[in-house]
C-alpha cells in the first residue's frame, strides 16, 4: 500500500532558542496524547464491565459513546491537559494577579535591607 | 437517546473514514487540545504583552510599539509566546497525524470505495490531468497539511480529501457545525436575509476542496444549478464522493480560479471560502477578474476571509498574524492588507458596489447559547465571518 506523505513541505518553524526544546514540547504533547487515547480505552472497558464481565476487544472497538459519555470524556481532557501543562497556567496566574516582583525585594525585607519599615 | 451527537461532534456519512476505537480518542485529544490552548494559553499572550512587553518598550522607546512588525520583534523573545507558538504548531501537526493514520491503514480500500461509480449519479467529477498546480499551491503545503491538497500518493487518490474533511471538524473543534458547512450556510443565510429577492440560478463555489462550504447552498436555492471547482483532484474525487453520500447534486470539475473554462455571464452568485489568502497577490487580481467575467448583470461575488488588519489593534494584527510564518499561509499578512476596494475596480466592478461587512455564524445562531471561541491567529468559530464582494 502507498505511503502517505508525513512531513508538511516547508520550513519548521521554531519558537526557542535551542530548535530542541521545540521538537521536547512535541514529544510532551504527543505522549500526552498517547495516554488520552490510553484513558479513553480503560473508561471503555470500565464502563462495559459493569454491565457484563463478559467482554472482548471487539466490544471495545464497536462501543460508541453517548452525548453524556463523550462530554464526560472532553471534561477529563480537559482537567488533564490542565494538568499536563500547569507550569504554562502558573505564568498566566502569576501575570494576571500582577505577581511579578523580583524575588531578591522579599530577601531584602527579611535581610532588613529593605526600606519596608516591617 | 443514549446514541445521540453533541452538537460540536462530527455527523458521520458515507464518504467519511471510519475510526478504530483508539483512532478516535486520538482525534478527539487533539480537539480538546486546541480548545484548551484557545481556552488557557492563548490569553497569556496579551497579559505578556502588557504586563511585560510594552511597559518595557515604553520606557526605551517613550512610546507603544507602532505596528505588528515592531509587536512582533518583541514578542519573539517572550518566553509564553514561544510556549503557545510551540504549542499551536504541535497540535496543528498533531490535528493531521491523527486524521491521516485511519486513512493511511485502509488507504486502498477506502480509494476503491471512494472512486465507485454510481448507476445514476446526482452531479457530475470532470479532472483535468494537464492542469498545472499553480506555484503558490506547491512552494509548501498550505496550513501544514502533508503533501496540501494536489498530492497523489496512489492510483486515483482521494486521501487528501479524506484526512481534509476530518480535519476541518477537529481544526474548527466542531464550531463550524455536524457538517463542517458553516461558512457556506452563514453567506446563503446572510443572502437570505438581506437580498430576499436575489434568486440565483447557476451558484460558483471557488477553491471548494472537499465541497463542505459548496454543500449548503444547494440546500439554500434548491432551484439553482451549483458547481465547485478546486486545482486539486485528490479533494475533488473526495468532494464528489461525499456529495453524493449525501445525494447533493454539484457539478465537479478541477479548475483554477485564475483561468476558468465557463461562459462570459454565466452565473448570478459566485463565492469562495477562506480560499484567497491560499493564492498570491496577482492570483487574487486574476480571480476577481474571472468573477467579473463570469457573473450575469446583477450577479454578485463573495469572498469569506479572516477581518483585514485595518483598524486593528497593533497587537490583534500581530496575534491574527501568526499563521503566515507559523501555519505554511505565506499570503496571510499580505491577502489581509489588500485595498478590496481598488481589487474589484481593476476587476471591472463598480467601487460604489463593494461591501465588507460581518456576518453571523449559521451554526451560532442555531445554537446560541455555545461559547465564542477564537484560536490562536486564527478563525475557528469566533461567531461571525468577515465577508467582502461586489455586485456586477
Amino acid at each position: 500500500m502507498a505511503k502517505l506523505q508525513r512531513k508538511a513541505k516547508g520550513e519548521r518553524p521554531t519558537f526557542f532558542r535551542d530548535p530542541n526544546v521545540d521538537r521536547v514540547v512535541a514529544m510532551v504533547m504527543g505522549l500526552a496524547g498517547e495516554v488520552a487515547v490510553l484513558h479513553d480505552r480503560l473508561d471503555t472497558a470500565e464502563r462495559l464491565l459493569e454491565k457484563s464481565t463478559d467482554i472482548k476487544r471487539s466490544d471495545i472497538e464497536n462501543y460508541k459513546a453517548s452525548a453524556k459519555v463523550s462530554a464526560q470524556r472532553a471534561q477529563w481532557r480537559e482537567q488533564f491537559l490542565s494538568e499536563v501543562l500547569r507550569i504554562v497556567e502558573i505564568e498566566q496566574e502569576a501575570l494576571a494577579n500582577g505577581d511579578i516582583e523580583d524575588y531578591n525585594d522579599a530577601i531584602a525585607l527579611v535581610e532588613g535591607n529593605s526600606s519596608d519599615p516591617d | 437517546m443514549s446514541n445521540a451527537l453533541l452538537p460540536t461532534a462530527q455527523a458521520e456519512h458515507q464518504a467519511l473514514p471510519k475510526t478504530t476505537h483508539d483512532e478516535f480518542a486520538r482525534q478527539e485529544f487533539v480537539r480538546s487540545y486546541k480548545q484548551y490552548l484557545v481556552k488557557n494559553v492563548h490569553g497569556g499572550n496579551q497579559l505578556a504583552y502588557e504586563q511585560r512587553i510594552r511597559p518595557k518598550f515604553h520606557k526605551e522607546n517613550k512610546r507603544d510599539p507602532k505596528d505588528r512588525f515592531e509587536v512582533r520583534d518583541e514578542m519573539i523573545n517572550d518566553p509564553h509566546y514561544q510556549m503557545f507558538s510551540a504549542l499551536l504548531r504541535t497540535s496543528q501537526e498533531m490535528m493531521w497525524s491523527s486524521c491521516q493514520i485511519p486513512v493511511q491503514r485502509e488507504l486502498d480500500s477506502l480509494n476503491k470505495k471512494l472512486n465507485k461509480k454510481r448507476a445514476k449519479p446526482y452531479g457530475s467529477l470532470r479532472l483535468d490531468e494537464n492542469l498545472t498546480m499553480p506555484r503558490y499551491h506547491t512552494s509548501v503545503d498550505i496550513h501544514c497539511q502533508p503533501g496540501g491538497y494536489h498530492t497523489e500518493f496512489s492510483q486515483q487518490d482521494a486521501s487528501a480529501g479524506m484526512v481534509y474533511d476530518r480535519a476541518v471538524h477537529i481544526y474548527a473543534m466542531g464550531q463550524m457545525g455536524p457538517y463542517n458547512n458553516d461558512i457556506g450556510a452563514s453567506i446563503a443565510l446572510w443572502l437570505q436575509d438581506t437580498r430576499s429577492e436575489f434568486k440565483p440560478l447557476k451558484i460558483l463555489d471557488l477553491g471548494c476542496s472537499v465541497g463542505h462550504s459548496t454543500v449548503p447552498y444547494v440546500d439554500a436555492f434548491p432551484d439553482a444549478e451549483v458547481h465547485g471547482i478546486d486545482v486539486a483532484a485528490p479533494m475533488l474525487r473526495y468532494a464528489h464522493a461525499r456529495a453524493e453520500g449525501m445525494r447533493k447534486k454539484i457539478y465537479f470539475s478541477q479548475q483554477n480560479a485564475e483561468t476558468l473554462d465557463f461562459e462570459d455571464e454565466s452565473f448570478d452568485l459566485i463565492v469562495s471560502h477562506i480560499l484567497l489568502h491560499e493564492t498570491s497577490d496577482k492570483a487574487i487580481r486574476n480571480i476577481a477578474k474571472e468573477c467579473h467575467r463570469l457573473l450575469k448583470k446583477g450577479g454578485i461575488m463573495v469572498h469569506a476571509e479572516t477581518p483585514q488588519y485595518k483598524g486593528m489593534k497593533p497587537f490583534d494584527a500581530f496575534m491574527l498574524d501568526w499563521d503566515t510564518r507559523n501555519n505554511n499561509e505565506p499570503f496571510w499578512a499580505r491577502s489581509h492588507e489588500i485595498d478590496l476596494v481598488k481589487l474589484s475596480k481593476q476587476a471591472g466592478f463598480d467601487p460604489q458596489k463593494e461591501f465588507e461587512t460581518m456576518i453571523p455564524s449559521a451554526f451560532q445562531i442555531a445554537e446560541a447559547k455555545r461559547s465564542h471561541t477564537f484560536q490562536g491567529g486564527d478563525f475557528g468559530g469566533g461567531g461571525s465571518w468577515f465577508i467582502y464582494g461586489n455586485e456586477k
